[in-house]
């Protein structure tokens, strides 16, 4: 699924505040995997929330999929959004659902029988390793669990976009490999994956095209770009994942 | 299982995923609901009675000893109103008295000879008309006095009237505290949801999808609490009703399997649609927020 950012500007507020982005043009591929950084405030959450339409530009205008994004009304909005999978750094699961419900959940909404959706479940529950998990809610597994549950319900009905924002934000080094594994899979079957990442370890180790950002415009646009390049005092020299990098 | 299916499912998971919060609503549903079954109680067996003393509308002459009845049915033979008369001889008026007063047969016994006179009993079926007809009778030769109902049945006409405007008034204020009570259930359980809610719309979710279990689950705990108000009310009424029949025989309450029928459908009907109304209300306008965009 292609993305196509046209000058778009985003401000919250009207008045003097400053814009969470300003004038932004960016155009991503079909198929393409990109880390999105900068720090906190740069405006990455809102640049992928104008994706997701939890946002509307301010000025300017971004089509994805080669469909220009307005304000669309609540079914046109489910639809477009079940094209889309978002994976939070705080995994946002439904605590009420299992995990095999959590993952099911998507095809429901969609309307699909559940003798569609059980063998796809179960599918995808036993990609991420999760089977064995399916019967318990998410507050009986693992952190790292949890996040690839959230990673099961956004591929499950088979997306051409994925968003992640900071998915190995609350994960351990080894957890966040096994994450990042499972959506470097995701991406090599074609899918999109947009992430915003603060991690320079994970950036510097699967080199991939890096945007960055910095108070609403992009600084930087680099293939196989590394984290250091525009914020090399932050980015912690020596901790470099032992991974091979093969994404 | 489809769509429709899944949506039935939901709204049951969070009646019974949320086991608590739903018995506290469903008691107070039930207090609520008993209320209004109530009022709908007095309301039918006031409407019952009425219409039973409209039924028995009637002019009783008691004529003096040994006096004819033709010169009393003669006096009135033309007038408007009258559906039907009947010669009441003494011992037609014991016999009555004793089907009428049943365990009490011997007081009536106690009083030794018939001490009650032959009377003539018109039947009306113009309440308007009664004044003319009582004065014919009264000026009737050998008439010893006239009794009649006309107004005790226009007092009880009026009784029932304001019963009926307080009943309504009553059950107005009950079904607005029904529909605030699980109005505000619903609302309190979708604010606690308020992330779920965001995720659920984040990932495909349209606000009707969303909605729809909610006002389930609305419709679920208002309908049990109404269904359970009607059973503890059928049996209070039935404990109620031997006593009343003991103490007020002349009496006819309404009886167990009509008020089943009529009190039973009220209450239903009465918690689904406030239920749903309730729980639409709740649920829309949040889902409906939290879906716009910024």
């Amino acid at each position: 699924m292609d993305i196509q950012f046209n000058g778009v500007t985003k401000r919250y507020m009207s008045g003097s505040s400053a814009p969470a982005l300003e004038n932004v043009f960016l155009k991503i591929k079909k198929g393409e995997f990109v880390y999105l950084i900068g720090e906190t405030g740069s405006g990455k959450s809102t640049l992928l929330r104008c994706i997701t339409c939890e946002v509307i530009p301010t000025n300017g205008y971004l089509t994805v999929g080669g469909m220009q994004l307005r304000r669309m009304n609540s079914v046109a909005l489910a639809l477009y959004r079940r094209e889309i999978g978002v994976v939070f750094q705080d995994f946002q699961l439904l605590p009420k659902l299992t995990v095999f419900e959590n993952a099911a959940f998507v095809l429901e909404t969609m309307g699909y029988s559940s003798e569609h959706i059980k063998p796809r479940v179960a599918d995808v529950l036993k990609q991420v390793g999760l089977w064995t998990h399916r019967n318990m809610y998410p507050n009986q597994i693992s952190g790292g669990a949890q996040q690839r549950l959230a990673i099961a319900r956004a591929i499950v009905n088979e997306p051409s976009l994925i968003i992640a924002d900071e998915p190995t934000g609350n994960l351990d080094d080894h957890t966040a490999k096994q994450i990042m594994e499972l959506i470097f899979d995701i991406n090599s079957r074609g899918t999109t994956v947009l992430m915003a990442t603060h991690n320079a370890n994970l950036v510097n180790s699967y080199k991939h095209r890096v945007i960055e950002m910095q108070q609403g415009h992009v600084v930087r646009d680099e293939y196989n770009g590394c984290y250091e390049a525009a914020s090399s005092a932050s980015a912690s020299a020596g901790q470099k994942m032992e991974v091979s990098a093969n994404g | 299982m489809g769509k429709s299916g899944y949506i039935f499912r939901d709204g049951w998971r969070l009646v019974s995923r949320n086991l608590w919060a739903s018995i506290l609503t469903i008691f107070t549903s039930v207090a609520v609901f008993f209320v209004i079954g109530a009022g709908l109680l007095l309301v039918l067996n006031m409407r019952h009675v009425v219409a039973t003393m409209d039924d028995q509308l009637t002019i009783q002459v008691y004529l003096q000893q040994g006096a004819d009845a033709q010169p009393v049915l003669k006096s009135v033979a033309k007038s408007r109103g009258i559906s039907g008369s009947k010669i009441v001889t003494k011992q037609m008026a014991l016999d009555r008295l004793r089907s009428r007063m049943g365990a009490q047969l011997d007081t009536v016994s106690l009083l030794g000879e018939n001490p009650l006179p032959d009377s003539v009993e018109f039947m009306i079926n113009e309440a308007s008309s009664v004044p003319a007809i009582v004065k014919k009778l009264e000026a009737a030769p050998g008439v010893e006095e006239v009794i009649y109902a006309g107004k005790v049945a226009e007092k009880l006409t009026r009784l029932s009237d304001f019963i009926s405007m307080l009943s309504i008034f009553l059950l107005a204020v009950a079904v607005c505290a029904s529909g605030i009570v699980l109005f505000n259930t619903v609302k309190l359980s979708v604010y606690a949801k308020e992330e779920e809610i965001k995720i659920m719309l984040l990932v495909g979710a349209t606000p009707t999808y969303i909605a729809l279990p909610y006002v389930i689950q609305g419709i679920i705990l208002g309908t049990l609490g109404s269904i359970t108000s009607f059973g503890l009310l059928a049996a209070a009424y039935a404990l109620a009703l031997e006593k009343l029949k003991e103490m007020l025989p002349f009496f006819q309450f309404v009886g167990l399997p009509v008020l089943a029928s009529r009190l039973g459908f009220l209450l239903f009907a009465c918690g689904m649609t406030v239920s749903l109304i309730a729980s639409f209300l709740a649920v829309n306008k949040f889902i409906r927020k939290a879906s716009k965009p910024l």
